[in-house]
């Protein structure tokens, strides 16, 4: 009988009100707005590895090229094993930070949590840079090496090493600080030994954050060209092989295929991660109670004993960098010198550059994280248009698997197209924040959706209920209760878009130069200690905004997240 | 009955090819307190979410007070919800939790801050205004939450879950709270629990579901004493479910006992479920004085305060074992000892017969 009703009956069709309209209206253009700044350049780049130098489809011609040519493929084992070697590295030791930072009683946590962002506050260029002042022909700790070359994986390695650790870390430290308390007493009253509790409850809870964290760190070093670059020698990596084919040999068509190798392992590591965020559940529910860690001797002391171990890595390399661009004529004259700093006599950048880096990285933290923001909010908690949400995340997560210089390439092609409207943005400093933005659109999304999906997911119920607006909603609840994580984005997006080189390499213009570029094009002149100098200089502007947003964060801490306290 | 103040007909809701709401029709009367009742799965959620409008049902209508309110988003409608996880908005003070609804209106500030003082008072919590969610206790906070869905008056009050997450003393505190606050201000309430004393202590009615369907709809007393499947009578308090054989109309033979019952439309010959709540059958020790009687060996004493599990088997019930509850006055008074038989008897109005299901021990 119910069956026979069930046909009878009329399906319903729910009705939409002014909330619903207004959700669905806002997905619809973040859906667009991606689409455009996003996926169309990225199919109309890719549809170039079917085509000649003159436009004309030629099939698979051009992969069967690539592939025919084994000291192109060379590059695709090479790519992979040296990232997963430094993601493997780099995933140990950030857990191993993050737990220090979020699980433990060590001493001076807010020191060695800024010293791990440091290498954000710089260019991936930067450390390799200082490795070569290391460990390079001149180097003035050569020897560590045995007489093995920095030039080629162990330099990659080490440089990649540096400048990704603090994107795992943050990931890291976001699993591990949404932790329950009343598990740990569980764990505690049931007689649970510290590593069994460990085992059971501390990495079950970071799964998806460690997953995360290696997903990310795996696709960063796989699509950084910087490090490669500066210390690849003739190690061919397959993000140096496409800016060597683009720049080089202006073979935008076997670019383009060096793109889509590219994309396999970085698509691979996308539908792992979407596995994984299926598993993920709200891990800090309303009545979750805040863990606060207890001092345990032996243990603090050992993670007291590795951070300090990374924090002096990180300030050595750092240093080293430091220390080339004040030092005269290096090795030989090693008297310091503001010399380099003056960049009026050298080949590839100026002061000019500088500003408009700033100018470029603040409009790209704001429009940023009000956009990634936003859309997170939507696609996490709107209640309508099911299969729009589903696609504007997996739009969100397309930045991730793309690198840099693949999208800068991208924009080129949609953007400078003949009869495209938005043609007049090319050369502008609009473009260049539009990239910035989609370039590191995947991490702040995930930030954010992480800081969202700690809310109760009954706010919009107990909102819509009430009758009160979602905006109204989103505005006194969810945006305070998410404002630590926004500020991150922001200065994720302030820092990434002063220090990135890839993205925009293709996309400046006379008038729009760029700090990050200046570096790369100092350092091909020949002119390193001016790179160093320009590069130490995005550094120390890069953690002047960093203090200020610690200061920000501890003044917001303070004053709105009272409630966080038990 | 009179008109009903919501209305709801033939509601399915599935999920791809799974049905968790199967043809659910039910009419609640204005001012009842009515809960749903059932195991986790049962749909009783899903049920709720669909009146609630939070999760629209694929097909079937919904009225509330003549209003067709079946495709209507949530903010639509007319009703003030309260959650297991209570989903204070902990950034908000007490106050301001409770005035949320009401600032959205357009009232003056005055007007709020008078209400929201009369909530504070209803809920008992007058002085908690200005504290944080976090420092209150989960009971506190469930208060909260109650008195943020009646500040702003709806006319129905769904609560979902609200006592799941507290613990013993305060949900029983709680729950007399909640049912007396129901009753004075006459609001229509649908409550959804898996807890089934929590359920007969508070509604008015009860809606007990099983795989998406209503298995029955009853008062308490009902539900208890006249379960209408075998579900409900084995899900709802202690049952004793016999196989037994309808020997002629009237006449079923437990066992090696014959006993007179009540028998509705099935053929002698059939083998049935008869069953028996413990607390129905009666021990008279040596003495026989009553029809409906059989003897039996007691096999089990369990002492549980007021009274007395027994746990009863052999002599007439053979292999078949009965459970029985028995004041402590009248096992001292019949002086039992495990290991000896008693005569047992059953009141014929007190064993209902349902058809054999599957499930059996």
């Amino acid at each position: 009988m119910a069956d026979t009703l069930a046909i009878v009956l009329p399906r319903v069709r729910p009705r939409l009100g002014r909330d619903e309209w207004l959700m669905g209206g806002s997905l619809l253009v973040l859906a667009l707005y991606l689409t455009v700044t996003l996926l169309i350049p990225l199919v109309v780049m890719l549809s170039k590895s079917l085509e000649d130098r003159h436009g004309v489809f030629v099939g698979l011609s051009n992969f069967v090229r690539y592939f025919g040519n084994p000291s192109l493929t060379a590059a695709i084992g090479n790519s992979l094993w040296v990232s997963a070697l430094a993601t493997l590295i780099v995933v140990t030791l950030a857990f191993g930070y993050a737990y220090a930072l979020t699980r433990s009683c060590i001493p001076f946590k807010g020191f060695f949590r800024l010293l791990a962002m440091v290498p954000l506050l710089a260019p991936s260029l930067l450390s390799a840079i200082a490795l070569i002042y290391l460990f390079g022909n001149q180097g003035a700790l050569k020897s560590w090496l045995f007489g093995a070359s920095i030039y080629g994986p162990i330099g990659i390695v080490m440089g990649s090493v540096f400048w990704t650790f603090p994107h795992a870390l943050i990931i890291l430290i976001t699993a591990l600080s949404t932790a329950d308390a009343r598990l740990y007493e569980a764990s505690e009253s049931l007689g649970a030994s510290a590593w069994r509790t460990f085992t059971t409850v501390t990495l079950p809870g970071a799964r998806y954050g460690l997953i995360s964290a290696t997903f990310v760190t795996f696709t960063l070093v796989i699509t950084d060209f910087g490090v490669p670059k500066v210390v690849g020698g003739q190690f061919n990596m397959l993000a140096t092989d496409i800016y060597k084919q683009v720049v080089g040999q202006q073979n935008f068509q076997m670019g383009a295929v060096v793109s889509l190798i590219l994309l396999l392992p970085a698509l691979l590591a996308f539908f792992v991660e979407r596995w994984a965020q299926s598993k993920q559940t709200s891990a800090l529910s309303s009545r979750a109670v805040p863990y606060q860690p207890k001092p345990h001797a032996t243990r603090d002391l050992a993670l007291l004993g590795l951070v300090s171990l990374v924090g002096i890595l990180i300030l050595g390399i750092l240093g080293m960098a430091a220390f080339a661009s004040l030092a005269k004529l290096w090795p030989y004259n090693l008297t310091l010198t503001l010399h380099h700093y003056d960049f009026s006599t050298a080949d590839g950048g100026s002061w000019a550059s500088y500003f408009n880096s700033i100018r470029m990285a603040f409009y790209t933290a704001v429009f940023g994280s009000v956009v990634v923001f936003a859309g997170a909010y939507l696609v996490e908690k709107s209640r309508v248009a099911k299969a729009l949400r589903t696609a504007t995340h997996m739009l969100a997560l397309i930045p991730m698997a793309v690198p840099g210089m693949v999208l800068g390439l991208a924009y080129i092609f949609f953007f400078n197209a003949p009869g495209n409207p938005l043609q007049f943005l090319y050369g502008s400093m609009a473009i260049l924040v539009l990239v910035s933005i989609a370039h590191f659109y995947t991490v702040s999304h995930l930030t954010a959706l992480t800081a969202l999906k700690q809310l109760d997911p009954e706010f919009e119920s107990v909102s819509a209920s009430l009758r009160t607006p979602f905006y109204r909603t989103l505005w006194r609840v969810t945006t305070p209760m998410c404002l630590p994580a926004i500020l991150d984005i922001a200065i994720y997006f302030f820092i990434n878009a002063m220090t990135t080189v890839s993205a925009v390499v293709f996309l400046y213009s006379p008038a729009t130069t760029l700090a990050s570029v200046a570096v790369l094009n100092m350092d091909d002149a020949g002119d390193t200690a001016a790179a160093a100098a320009m590069a130490m200089l995005i550094v120390v502007t890069a953690g002047g905004v960093r203090l200020l947003h610690a200061w920000l964060s501890h003044w917001l801490h303070q004053r709105t997240q009272a409630w966080r306290q038990r | 009955m009179s008109t009903p103040y919501l209305r709801i007909r033939n509601l399915t809701k599935r999920y791809g090819h799974f049905t968790a709401l199967d043809d659910v029709s039910i009419d609640i009367v204005k001012g009842e307190l009515i809960c749903f009742l059932g195991p986790s799965g049962c749909g009783k959620t899903t049920l709720l979410r669909a009146i609630s409008g939070l999760d629209i049902q694929t097909h079937g209508t919904v009225e509330q007070d003549g209003r067709d309110i079946s495709a209507l988003p949530p903010a639509k409608r007319d009703f003030g919800i309260v959650f297991q996880s209570y989903a204070l908005f902990q950034n908000l003070t007490v106050a301001r939790n409770i005035a949320y609804g009401l600032e959205n209106r357009k009232q003056p500030r005055a007007v709020i801050q008078q209400r929201v003082k009369e909530l504070l008072e209803l809920i008992g919590l007058p002085d908690s205004g200005n504290k944080y969610p976090s420092q209150l206790s989960g009971g506190q906070q469930q208060r909260v939450a109650l008195a943020r869905a009646l500040a702003v008056s709806p006319g129905l009050l769904l609560l979902d879950e609200p006592l799941s997450a507290l613990d013993a003393k305060v949900r029983i505190h709680l729950r007399d709270e909640i049912k007396a606050l129901q009753r004075r201000l006459g609001l229509t309430t649908i409550m959804i629990t898996h807890d089934q004393e929590e359920a007969i202590g508070m509604a008015d009615r009860i809606v007990v579901m099983s795989n998406g369907k209503i298995e029955q709809v009853g008062t308490p007393f009902e539900i208890y004493h006249q379960p209408a499947s075998l579900f409900v009578a084995e899900f709802i308090g202690a049952m004793n479910l016999l196989p037994a054989t309808l020997v002629q109309q009237g006449e079923i033979q437990l066992g090696q006992a014959r006993l007179t019952c009540p028998v509705d439309g099935f053929a002698t010959g059939t083998t049935v479920r008869a069953a028996v709540r413990p607390e129905d059958v009666v021990c008279t020790g040596r003495t026989n004085g009553h029809a409906n009687s059989f003897e039996a060996e007691v096999q089990e004493l369990e002492f549980m305060g007021p009274y007395f599990w027994l746990s009863l088997g052999g002599g007439a019930l053979g292999e078949h074992r009965l459970r029985a509850q028995l004041p402590r006055q009248q096992a001292r008074e019949l002086d039992l000892r495990l290991r000896e038989f008693t005569h047992l008897h059953i009141p014929a109005e007190h064993i209902r017969l349902f058809p054999d299901g599957y499930r059996h021990g």
